[in-house]
């Protein structure tokens, strides 16, 4: 062998030695980049927990109902797992084995799922075989791989769903059972603190609302109260000190009238006071009975005859049919009447007019309005003033008499009755309120033979 | 006064809400063409009908996306929706369309490259946008090589500077559809043929380097590598990924090593842009084959495989977009358009910066920017004709001839 094939060998032995050396050098690279990738990726599907904690924060501390938490905190998991779909599931607590779809994320074939026994923790993957759960699962989300956990204590379920096994590289396995469990809690956590946050709002409205009804109640009251018995005790001591002076028969009979009228006033208003309360504790316990429509409105109407004739305000019932009869607690509808119709002239001018009618709706539902041509309601004042106690000021100035439960009243009969009192009103043009009963409530009378 | 192009970006599981949102973004006042990138997890019947209802007679093209890129935010959870909006004759690019793709790929790249011909002029900057997927399962794919080689063929003598990129619903390759004549549609390819007044500045973005010596393709079938140097593909990529021999599953190599075809002197010092990289489409336990994203390679070809370097990649950028940067400086820009091959992104990376906020935080582009995530991308490559490519990111900036 010469010195050329010497030199040759050598270098093709160099050569050979170094593209072995690079091929394992390149492979140890390859790996350790795999590796690290690997790493990464894991490190992200980690994130998922921490991703939800802080989404937590961020949700707690924002002006959210708690519905709306769900959606948010499943997007931040599809987001960061990068699984195809999504559902958190509550379970029904009537059909214990059905669970209902709350919040999806992506595409869901169905609103619930049935699992007599719901595992705690659940995936699939090629490599192990089925659970019948897993089925109905799959089902749900319309993919073949899924992971479930589930709050049998809460009866709140997560599950996730891949098109693919090796969805981003890597199929659902034992270890994710953490993840998913973490991710559930920490939904939990957020909607009972969520509930828990709006639960004391509600309460701290309630309280301030019953302040407010306080305050409102005691400012009225003295009002309401003291005038009375202003004149009770004023015309009183006019009646015992005549000693002093002779009263004419007819003073005589004036302050015993206005005595009278002033203990009316005050029995009316703590009758009202009192059913008020007693509304406001429990609904009232109703005696229904079938009544003549047009009998109900025309007692009503009568009963206003004299004050209305004083005032110069014509009552009027708008035509109907006679044969109709609804059914009702004849004397709390009065007394639904009575504050309507009582109001509306309270609110019309001399001169003015005040129309009751009655209509049958949809499927044997009523309607019955009182609609005056008074002074109407400014549209910012039409809700408060069916709240207790609150007396709008008319256009003029001037505060009405009484203590602002004619309207609180109705509403709760009308509640009582499974209605609604709805109030339509124009300032200077009048107002209408409107008592509907749901359908069912009428009936024509049945003719005698 | 009135914007050429506007683009507008939103992520919301309601696709009319989604729409809705990139409306009250976009600045052009009544555009003559929307350009759409919706999320894979959208409907696309929903979502064509959500754009027609809210963009009344306005022309519409695009398709799904794996994920969209914007100054607005980005992401790829399947619920983004990227957008732009050309208005004036200008600006506004005409759309040529096939959407014969399961005719034969190369036939239908030959039929679009003569329609782009006979309306493009010399120079002209062209946008290719195709369905990537052409079956679900199993999984195959419409070769981009053969899409261009087709359309290379139609464009005969015409210079044009193509680029373009490959729709995906999703990163893990599930699906795709286009909008062609009001209508979802599969197996389509489309053409936007900018007008001739102009240009675009394009970088390709890389991150790929060779961990073995070359390589010689012995066996091939298309885009199924059987053999390398007389051994079963399979086992050496497994042997070089530390894998036990045999054991690799379907879709385990997905995007994970590429195998890279040199161009030019093949012991020049090693330079990124002179890579033609192939990601593994999957592995083939079964004939001890690997199946490529594109069948460009033949029995002869030598290739090096070659590692996803993340750190590689993030420097590619800074390095690219600088360019890109200096390339256009003083210019006015209308439109970047960054096309990002969707294994990229660092949930499939694992990089620990997301490279598509890279990119908008190095070119800090003050006139509108859209990008997507897509399959394959194509670019002018080393001076020559457009060419796909794997695992790359092209940045196209668009200005004003003159």
């Amino acid at each position: 062998m010469n010195d050329y094939a010497t030199s040759r060998d050598q270098l093709e032995r160099e050569l050979a030695y170094y593209k072995q050396e690079y091929n394992e050098v390149g492979a140890r690279l390859l790996r350790l980049q795999e590796d690290q990738s690997r790493v990464a990726r894991e490190a992200r599907r980690s994130k998922i927990v921490a991703s939800l904690v802080r989404e937590a924060y961020l949700l707690i501390g924002q002006e959210i109902p708690p519905e709306t938490i769900g959606k948010i905190i499943l997007a931040t998991i599809a987001d960061t797992s990068l699984c195809d779909c999504a559902a958190f599931l509550v379970r029904d607590p009537v059909v214990r084995e059905r669970f209902v779809v709350e919040h999806a994320f992506g595409t869901v074939k169905d609103t619930s799922l049935v699992l007599a026994t719901p595992p705690a923790y659940l995936y699939t993957s090629a490599k192990q075989a089925p659970v019948p759960e897993s089925g109905e699962m799959s089902g749900l989300l319309g993919v073949p791989y899924v992971l479930w956990a589930y709050d049998s204590d809460q009866g709140r379920a997560l599950l996730l769903g891949n098109k693919t096994e090796t969805n981003i590289h890597r199929a659902f396995e034992a270890g994710d059972r953490e993840l998913i469990e973490a991710a559930l809690a920490v939904y939990i956590d957020v909607l009972q603190r969520k509930a828990a946050v709006t639960a004391l709002r509600l309460a701290k409205q309630a309280a301030e609302d019953a302040n407010n009804v306080r305050a409102r109640f005691l400012a009225t009251l003295s009002h309401e109260f003291r005038s009375p018995l202003e004149a009770i005790i004023g015309f009183s001591e006019l009646l015992l000190q005549s000693g002093f002076r002779v009263l004419t028969p007819e003073q005589h009979n004036e302050f015993t009238h206005q005595i009278l009228d002033s203990g009316h006033r005050l029995l009316t208003l703590v009758q009202d006071i009192l059913d008020f309360s007693s509304f406001e504790n429990s609904e009232p316990v109703l005696r229904r009975d079938w009544v003549p429509i047009f009998h109900l409105l025309q007692n009503a109407v009568r009963g206003f005859a004299a004050t209305a004739a004083a005032c110069n305000i014509r009552i009027e019932i708008a035509p109907l049919e006679l044969h109709w009869q609804v059914s009702i607690d004849y004397e709390r509808f009065r007394q639904i009447l009575s504050n309507l119709i009582g109001n509306a002239l309270k609110f019309t001018a001399p001169g003015g007019k005040i129309i009751v009618a009655a209509l049958i709706t949809g499927q044997n539902g009523v309607t019955i309005t009182v609609a005056d041509n008074g002074i109407g309601i400014e549209p910012h004042a039409i809700e408060r003033v069916v709240e207790p106690f609150v007396q709008i000021a008319t256009p003029d100035g001037h505060r009405a008499t009484g203590a602002g439960l004619g309207l609180p009243i109705a509403k709760q009969l009308a509640a009582a009755h499974e209605g609604t009192l709805m109030i339509d009103s124009l300032p200077g043009e009048g107002t209408t309120v409107t008592i509907s009963l749901p359908p069912g409530t009428a009936r024509r009378a049945v003719k005698s033979p | 006064m009135t914007m050429p192009t506007g683009t507008a970006y939103a992520c919301d599981q309601n696709i009319k809400t989604a729409v809705k949102i990139c409306q009250a973004q976009l600045k052009t006042s009544s555009p003559d063409l929307i350009l759409a990138f919706v999320g894979g997890k959208h409907d696309p019947a929903a979502a064509l009908g959500a754009l027609q209802e809210t963009f009344p007679g306005v022309a519409l093209t695009g398709g799904s996306s794996a994920g969209a890129i914007s100054t607005a935010g980005f992401g790829y959870t399947g619920f983004e929706i990227g957008l732009i909006a050309f208005q004036g004759a200008d600006m506004t690019p005409q759309v040529v369309t096939t959407s014969d793709l399961l005719r034969g790929e190369t036939q239908a790249g030959e039929d679009l490259g003569r329609l782009v011909r006979d309306r493009a002029a010399d120079g002209s900057v062209v946008l290719l946008l195709f369905d990537n997927v052409a079956s679900s399962s199993p999984l195959q794919l419409h070769p981009a090589s053969q899409l261009m080689a087709g359309f290379q063929k139609g464009l005969g003598d015409r210079l044009l500077h193509v680029i373009g990129g490959g729709l995906l619903t999703d990163i893990n390759l599930s699906d795709s559809w286009m909008i062609v004549n009001g209508c979802i549609c599969k197996h389509a390819m489309a053409a936007l043929i900018f007008p001739s007044n102009i240009k675009a500045s394009t970088v390709i973005l890389h991150g790929c380097r060779p961990v073995s010596s070359f390589f010689e393709i012995t066996r091939i079938e298309g885009a199924e590598v059987l053999e390398l140097n007389d051994e079963p593909a399979l086992t050496v990529v497994e042997r070089m990924l530390g894998l036990e021999l045999g054991t690799t599953s379907g879709q385990q190599l997905s995007l994970v090593a590429t195998l890279g075809q040199k161009q030019g002197d093949p012991f020049a010092p090693y330079d990124e842009n002179n890579y033609v990289n192939r990601l593994i489409l999957q592995a083939n336990p079964a004939s001890g084959s690997i199946t490529l994203f594109e069948p460009d390679f033949a029995v002869g070809t030598r290739v090096q495989i070659m590692s996803r370097d993340n750190l590689l990649m993030l420097e590619s950028v800074e390095r690219g977009v600088a360019d890109l940067g200096n390339r256009i400086a003083g210019e006015t820009c209308l439109l970047a358009l960054y096309i990002d091959c969707a294994g990229r992104a660092s949930v499939m990376s694992g990089a620990a910066t997301e490279e598509a906020d890279l990119v908008l935080r190095s070119l800090v582009p003050a006139f509108p920017f859209m990008g997507f995530y897509s399959g394959v991308e194509i670019a002018p490559f080393a001076g020559n004709y457009s060419r796909p490519l794997d695992w790359t990111g092209v940045l196209s900036v668009f200005q004003r001839v003159g």
